[in-house]
């Protein structure tokens, strides 16, 4: 308990990167529940990992063109967002234009997807020895080296996305659940398809800086999973998501601070933690339900 | 009075045609079932004729307003993902997103008409209910509601009775009959149960060999429903 007045004590030295993991805690789940619903959850894990290889290459650019790059300077931190924002909307655009070709080998694209990505990551780095140990703390996710400067940056692109869902759920929905009725209105689907994932793509990228792939991952699945047992309706369970997202990120976050342990990987323990209990629940819960006569 | 027409059309994926030179038909306030043999192309006809895929050759030429009134259209219901989270007024209200412009909002009035609707199928009371939960006839009874609050002139099912007991297709028949009769709505839907449309069909369309053609419910059922094509020449 004292960790958590702690942590909610208004001159916190962590507070901004509290707030980094509380919002990267809300809002990818908020698009998580489309990768869940679509079916896309390999994209959860491709798209991180190219976003983190747009980071890798930007820097490896950088270096090559113009010079070794101080960490933490304010290119330092413009490259990564170019990067990870480049590589991630390229790639998940790209893999939604095979995908309207032909669904046959979607998952077979999207895990040729994670390797490319995977294995570029490991060239850019290797072709980048100056900058090698500070883009590894890039890639890693520096939730603890958040800047106000920065918090406010992930503020408002998180916002712009979470305002943006919001607005536009009806159309989300119909091209999400039922694609050929959205056609059969005449509705403009390929639009509403590129829109959400530009969504997606933006929280991934801008995740992946602020925590880095493993903790994006986490929160664009675990919370949508466990809010998938509680809830029944559309809304609900987007809002119980991003809920889930920001009460687990906390926590993890309060759990991390009192135990000295990595930031990320606690978070994500909580978050997984929190899926179990409520998977068990729910399994126990319809175990013992009486069977319908 | 046509409401669609059909003019040398081709239809097909992929560049390949499934039908060549079909010139069909539909009537305003008619109720046709689109019959033929499995793997004719009924479903590839009805797709194409709600622009579910693109024409290869011919037109079709709609005489209302595609964008100002829309199809209502029932899928076969095992191309729902039953993940979704959502309540059958949920998912009948998507209907009337047809209507609702972007970042127009449901309202009262959709959410009455989406009621209505329900009431009508005869599940109002299933309104609250998960989706997904559903029996295969109350599914397909819950996607014709969500048809109707298109408010649409035409509706078209794709197999509304495929899977499902005698008595839920007599229900849905019973539905989509007084839909036709009384509201005067157009129907037009694919089947592999002939019986069914007596009394309530007022043609068939017949899929055969990547030819569709137009006959009356007495001929097909008189050549002995889907065994052979039926002759409509005489």
């Amino acid at each position: 308990m004292s960790t958590v007045v702690e942590v909610l004590t208004p001159g916190f030295i962590l507070r901004d990167a509290l707030v980094a993991s509380v919002l990267v805690g809300i809002v990818c789940p908020l698009v998580g529940v489309y990768f869940v619903l679509r079916r896309m959850i390999f994209l959860g894990v491709a798209l991180p990992q190219l976003s983190a290889a747009g980071i890798a290459f930007a820097l490896l650019v950088h270096r090559a063109v113009i010079g070794p790059h101080p960490h933490g300077e304010t290119t330092d931190a413009i490259l990564a967002r170019l990067g990870a924002t480049t590589f991630t909307l390229g790639g998940i655009l790209l893999l939604a234009l095979l995908e309207r070709r032909g669904r046959e080998f979607v998952e077979a694209r999207i895990g040729m997807a994670y390797a490319i990505a995977g294995a570029l990551t490991i060239l850019f780095l290797a072709a980048d020895p100056w900058g090698e140990a500070h883009i590894v703390n890039l890639l890693k996710g520096e939730l603890l080296a958040a800047t106000e400067k920065s918090l406010v940056f992930l503020a408002a692109v998180l916002g712009a996305v979470v305002v943006v869902l919001l607005a536009f759920q009806k159309e989300f929905l119909l091209v999400s659940f039922d694609h050929d009725l959205a056609v059969v209105f005449g509705k403009r689907t390929t639009v509403w398809d590129a829109l959400l994932y530009v969504l997606c793509g933006l929280t991934i990228s801008f995740g992946v800086l602020a925590a880095g792939p493993l903790v994006t991952f986490g929160f664009l699945l675990a919370p949508p999973l466990t809010a998938r047992l509680l809830t029944r309706r559309m809304l609900t369970f987007s809002i119980v998501s991003a809920a889930i997202g920001g009460v687990t990120a906390f926590v993890g976050f309060c759990v991390a601070f009192r135990y000295d342990m990595p930031l990320g990987p606690a978070e994500v323990a909580v978050s997984a933690a929190v899926l179990l209990l409520i998977s068990a629940a729910d399994w126990l819960r319809r175990t013992l339900a009486p069977s319908p006569a | 009075m046509c409401l669609v027409r059909l003019r040398d059309v081709s239809l097909g994926y992929e560049n390949r045609p499934v039908l060549e030179h079909v010139s069909l038909e539909l009537g305003r306030g008619e109720f046709v079932a689109l019959l033929g043999p499995n793997g004719a192309g009924k479903t590839t006809l009805l797709r194409g004729m709600v622009g579910l895929i693109p024409v290869m050759a011919g037109a079709i030429d709609y005489e209302f307003e595609r964008a100002t009134d829309p199809i209502g259209y029932v899928p076969q219901r095992e191309t729902l993902d039953p993940a979704f989270p959502l309540t059958v007024l949920e998912v009948v209200l998507m209907g009337t997103y047809a209507r609702l412009p972007a970042l127009r909002r449901v309202g009262a009035r959709q959410r009455l008409l989406a009621a209505r609707c329900l009431d009508f199928v005869g599940l109002g009371a299933l309104a609250e209910q998960r989706f997904a939960a559903l029996s295969g006839g109350q599914t397909q009874r819950v996607l014709i509601a969500r048809a109707l609050a298109a408010e649409p002139i035409l509706i078209v099912l794709d197999e509304p009775t495929a899977g499902v007991d005698a008595e839920a297709t007599a229900a849905i028949m019973d539905v989509l009959s007084r839909l036709n009769r009384e509201n005067g709505l157009t129907v037009l839907l694919v089947t592999h149960q002939v019986r069914m449309l007596s009394g309530a069909a007022s043609a068939v369309f017949w899929v055969q060999d990547g030819r569709a053609m137009r006959g009356r419910v007495e001929d097909v059922t008189a050549a002995g429903a889907l065994l052979g094509a039926p002759d409509f020449r005489r």
